[in-house]
């Protein structure tokens, strides 16, 4: 495995062109191919470099990687990183031209998993609670936070991402994924997901019972009676109630429309 | 609301469309980030970052399901905040609320309708890779992504400039229940999002954290970027205290069985 600061200038500038193209990955996202031509715009600095004497590799080089390619953005650099030095190789005759595509192709399912539930559903669940939280006060900070935590964030692993598949080739994926470490990381993460949900399920959702009951000369209002159980109580049943119900498989458009029935209905009552 | 302030709000959609499509980080086009957008344009910040915060609430877990999007949070967004500052009346916030999601789930099966014409030019795509000219070829990326995202933006267009007022009309004529209705939909709303995020992140052994979140922010009143801190310090404890669990099970592995090793080998000495 190589370090980073013995790569040659030109493989240096190589790789930051790479970093700043990939940030186009979804430019003309297309169901038929998807990310094929943001990973074509990310690799075009490298077969630029690598075949700048060979016209006709080039230009085979260019139709390879227009294949059909998806994963998270950000681990599409890693593998942009990998790509580079598997041309490298191929270029030199060490690897058949085959072994490219295959190895883009390996590694689309795992990585997509793995960042995905890292970035998407942790990162941007904890960047979006610090960011409603200074939001719902009126405070832009919350918005500029939320660009940064979740954002800027991405744009920096991409550059390490693509000087490591540079350099570790497919050995990091490989040790990360069988030594168990990742699905402990996912796990952690969660947790702080999970704190986020928590605190955003107290301060953004609210079940506004409005109704009281008429018991003799006393009245009861229910709102209370669930309150002195745990205060907001209510919503955590109903969050809990629309987790449950997702996971026996309704669409979210039905849920949507069942509590939008439900707040109609309510207000008919005179409930809400 | 006036023709300008519709071409406004349109211009805003399709920049924010491209800006999230040109970072790659899938942050640009959140409703945390447009509405604030929407409001500034539209001469009332403060009304776009709150109503940021509660859109990002009930969007969070939306766009989170598979491939298709049941509903388009940008679209949603631009339309409910400029509803909201449009309407200026008590509860028109509450109102656009609980809108979002019905115009942002009708705005993705309307860009949906287009996604085979995008799909076919994929050879035409290929074609222009193979001649190997990368200037042209990012030109063309840059230009065509700008195209993409022009059907919308006159949906949006239309809909700001003559949908918005006759949303207005329509619910000034209604009998108050509709309005309570539409407020409790909207608060209750974020529900949904939450539901879908806990589904993909909810597991036995880590689900009580849910509860502590709750009760910090509930009961102790801390802000979210305290809970993250404790969240982190807890997240980061227990990743190193399961990584020396891991590593000392491994090592006793192979303690193991380089131990069987020698213990065959001796038994072979000894017979």
């Amino acid at each position: 495995m190589k370090k980073i600061n013995e790569l040659q200038a030109e493989e240096k500038s190589v790789l930051t062109k790479m970093f700043w193209n990939s940030h186009k990955v979804f430019h003309n996202f297309n169901m038929t191919k998807m990310e094929a031509n943001g990973f074509t715009m990310t690799m075009s600095p490298a077969i630029e470099s690598i075949y700048k004497d060979d016209p006709e590799a080039k230009k085979e080089a260019y139709v390879r990687h227009q294949a059909f390619f998806n994963t998270h953005a950000v681990a599409m650099n890693y593998i942009a990183g990998m790509a580079y030095a598997l041309e490298k190789d191929y270029y030199a005759g060490k690897i058949p031209e085959s072994t490219i595509n295959a190895v883009k192709a390996s590694l689309m399912g795992p990585t997509a998993g793995m960042f995905d539930s890292l970035f998407f559903n942790c990162l941007r669940v904890i960047a979006a609670g610090v960011g409603i939280g200074l939001c719902a006060s009126g405070n832009i900070i919350g918005s500029i936070l939320f660009i940064l935590i979740y954002g800027v964030t991405q744009s920096v692993c991409k550059y390490y991402l693509t000087v490591l598949g540079y350099t570790s080739g497919t050995e990091f994926i490989d040790k990360v994924y069988n030594s168990g470490l990742m699905s402990i990381a996912t796990r952690c993460v969660s947790i702080l997901g999970l704190l986020m949900v928590g605190a955003m399920t107290a301060t953004t959702v609210s079940f506004p019972l409005n109704w009281t009951i008429n018991v003799g000369d006393t009245s009861v209002v229910f709102l209370d009676l669930l309150d002195a159980v745990y205060p907001g109580i209510m919503s955590v049943v109903l969050v809990l109630l629309m987790m449950y119900l997702i996971k026996k498989g309704k669409r979210p458009s039905f849920l949507v429309f069942c509590i939008l029935l439900l707040g109609l209905i309510g207000a008919f009552l005179g409930i809400f | 609301m006036t023709l300008s302030s519709a071409l406004v709000c349109a211009f805003v959609y399709w920049l924010m469309r491209y800006l999230d499509n040109t970072t790659g980080w899938d942050a640009m086009a959140r409703p945390i980030v447009v509405a604030p957008v929407v409001g500034l344009v539209l001469g009332d910040f403060k009304t776009g970052i709150i109503m940021g915060a509660s859109l990002e609430a009930i969007f969070m877990g939306i766009s989170a399901i598979g491939g298709a999007i049941p509903a388009d949070a940008l679209s949603g967004t631009v339309i409910a905040v400029a509803y909201a500052i449009g309407a200026g009346s008590e509860g028109a916030m509450e109102t656009g609320l609980a809108l979002a999601m019905s115009i942002g789930t009708l705005m993705s099966s309307i860009s949906s309708m287009f996604t085979p014409l995008w799909a076919g030019l994929a050879p035409w795509w290929e074609k222009e890779a193979a001649e190997c000219n990368p200037v042209k070829f990012s030109a063309l990326n840059w230009i065509m992504e700008g195209v993409r995202g022009l059907p919308q933006t006159v949906v949006i267009f239309l809909g700001v400039a003559y949908g918005v007022s006759g949303l207005q009309t329509f619910l000034n004529v209604c009998p108050g229940w509709v309005m309570t209705g539409l407020r409790a939909a909207g608060s209750m709303m974020t529900a949904v999002g939450f539901g879908i995020l806990l589904s993909m992140i909810w597991s036995k052994e880590i689900a009580v954290f849910y509860f502590v979140g709750f009760i910090l922010s509930k009961s102790l009143g801390l802000s979210s970027l305290g809970i993250a801190v404790i969240g982190a310090c807890v997240a980061i404890t227990i990743f190193f205290v399961e990584k020396h669990a891991l590593e000392y099970g491994q090592r006793q592995k192979e303690g193991a069985s380089e131990a069987d090793v020698k213990e065959n080998n001796d038994e072979e000495e000894f017979f």
